[in-house]
């Protein structure tokens, strides 16, 4: 059973979802951080056709997480966790994006380094092949390595408490073994610091909840991606 | 008093355009840092090294990217009217409707615009959807989001300026002339450019179409061929 935030008894929410979606993850991992009760109902990604609700809810991108919440949709994940911060943090007194504006906006730069040049790096080093995918794998080393650069010595992104760049990156964690398999390299050897920030992310409740078996993600993403 | 603020910007870009006009519905003062884009200044490549690009806010050691996070972090950090909404639904969708334009509709116009043939058949296709989608959305009010100018208007401000020149560069229609098109987004536009804030930050028509007119139309078409691949 989830626990229900203070309250929120009709405050009704829905999670519209794939268990092995990480952008959908994100949304999960940061509802059970601050104790929203939610219905997650399941979109099964591996059929073609979206179902009526996702194409009701979400009829511009076709696409989950939907997040319902007072019987309205919310799309896209980032812009789910900042609806989520700013509704349920307040009450609950934690708040998954810093107070300091310049931190809330080095946090919003790099959860879109995350979106829009990570996520298309390693959705090429998984299609391709030969020397597109040794390219393809240097620019994912190097974005990761970066990604410890900001990392650097703190527990988590932002400092001691975990919270938003961590959610927006934790979910690619569970493809981590994945990359290493396809690419034929050792994380621990090429980036230490961000292994140790994962085990740390692994130990948080909502964190060990909501990231999918990994030898099931990594068959999953083997077929949509044609990877023998 | 807090550091001075300085805006590293080039003249024609719509994403710097967005950033001066939230510095100055705050009424902040700021430092215009002319950059030659031809030409990568050492300040720049040092400031941004991610992605080398324009607009960035400096405030004395700290460096804040990436227009929409730019604009987002002035409405927090200064004081003055409120540039994206205060309900936590609207700034949803305000920030939804962001993206959208910045990656669905602009995508689409700036293809349908540097590209040729039958891919460019496509995206205009596209383009056209994505417009009707906006027009939609304002549903005859004067700006995105009621009475005043806020983040979705800044975020679209390229629609309203920098399409018309665009459009007569490349001899391409999109919008079009038509007025009974789009007859929401048309008079926004008018709206939009002739708001005393903004007309304060946007680049003269007359240089904005000689600058597109340049050289540098061949580059954009070859840009546009690579974005394809991506």
């Amino acid at each position: 059973m989830h626990p229900m935030a203070a309250g929120g008894e009709h405050d009704e929410v829905t999670c519209v979802d794939f268990w092995a979606n990480g952008f959908g993850m994100r949304v999960r991992i940061a509802l059970h951080e601050l104790g929203v009760g939610f219905r997650f109902v399941e979109e099964d990604l591996r059929v073609r056709e979206r179902s009526e609700l996702v194409l009701r809810m979400n009829p511009i991108h076709r696409s989950v997480p939907i997040l319902i919440h007072l019987g309205r949709s919310i799309c896209g994940s980032i812009n789910i966790l900042e609806y989520i911060d700013e509704v349920w943090g307040q009450r609950v007194s934690t708040r998954l994006l810093s107070r300091d504006p310049l931190e809330r906006a080095h946090a919003r730069f790099w959860a879109d380094f995350v979106d829009h040049k990570v996520f298309s790096t390693q959705t090429m080093f998984l299609k391709s092949k030969g020397e597109e995918k040794e390219a393809a794998k240097a620019e994912l080393l190097g974005q990761l390595k970066c990604l410890e650069g900001v990392l650097g010595d703190k527990n988590f992104f932002f400092g001691d408490e975990f919270g938003f760049l961590d959610i927006v990156l934790i979910p690619f964690s569970s493809m981590f073994r994945g990359y290493e398999q396809h690419g034929e390299f050792d994380l621990e050897v090429e980036c230490p610091t961000l292994i140790q920030w994962e085990k740390r992310c692994k130990e948080m409740e909502s964190v060990k909840h909501v990231l999918p078996n990994e030898e099931m993600m990594y068959e999953l993403h083997k077929k949509w991606y044609g990877i023998e | 008093m807090a550091n001075p603020v300085k805006l590293i910007g080039a003249f024609g870009s719509p994403f710097v355009h967005r950033a001066e006009v939230a510095l100055r519905l705050k009424g902040v003062a700021y430092e215009f840092i002319h950059e030659d884009l031809d030409n990568k200044s050492d300040l720049l490549l040092a400031k941004n090294p991610i992605h080398k690009k324009v607009p960035v806010l400096v405030l004395g050691d700290r460096t804040i990217c990436e227009s929409l996070v730019i604009v987002e972090y002035v409405d927090e950090a200064f004081d003055g009217p409120a540039i994206l909404p205060t309900d936590p639904y609207d700034r949803a969708m305000a920030r939804f409707w962001a993206h959208f334009i910045e990656h669905k509709s602009s995508r689409s116009s700036w293809l349908a615009l540097w590209l040729d043939g039958e891919e460019q058949k496509g995206f205009l296709k596209e383009a056209k959807e994505n417009l009707a989608l906006l027009e939609a959305q304002l549903e005859g009010k004067r700006f995105f989001a009621g009475d005043s100018v806020g983040y979705l208007d800044i975020v679209a401000s390229g629609l309203a300026h920098w399409m018309s020149v665009l459009e007569e560069v490349t001899g391409v229609s999109l919008m079009g002339s038509d007025a009974n098109k789009y007859p929401a987004l048309r008079r926004w536009a008018k709206e939009y450019t002739s708001n005393d804030t903004v007309k304060q930050c946007l680049p003269d028509r007359e240089h904005l179409t000689a600058f597109f007119s340049t050289a540098r139309k061949d580059k954009l078409r070859m840009a546009a061929r690579m974005m394809l691949q991506q």
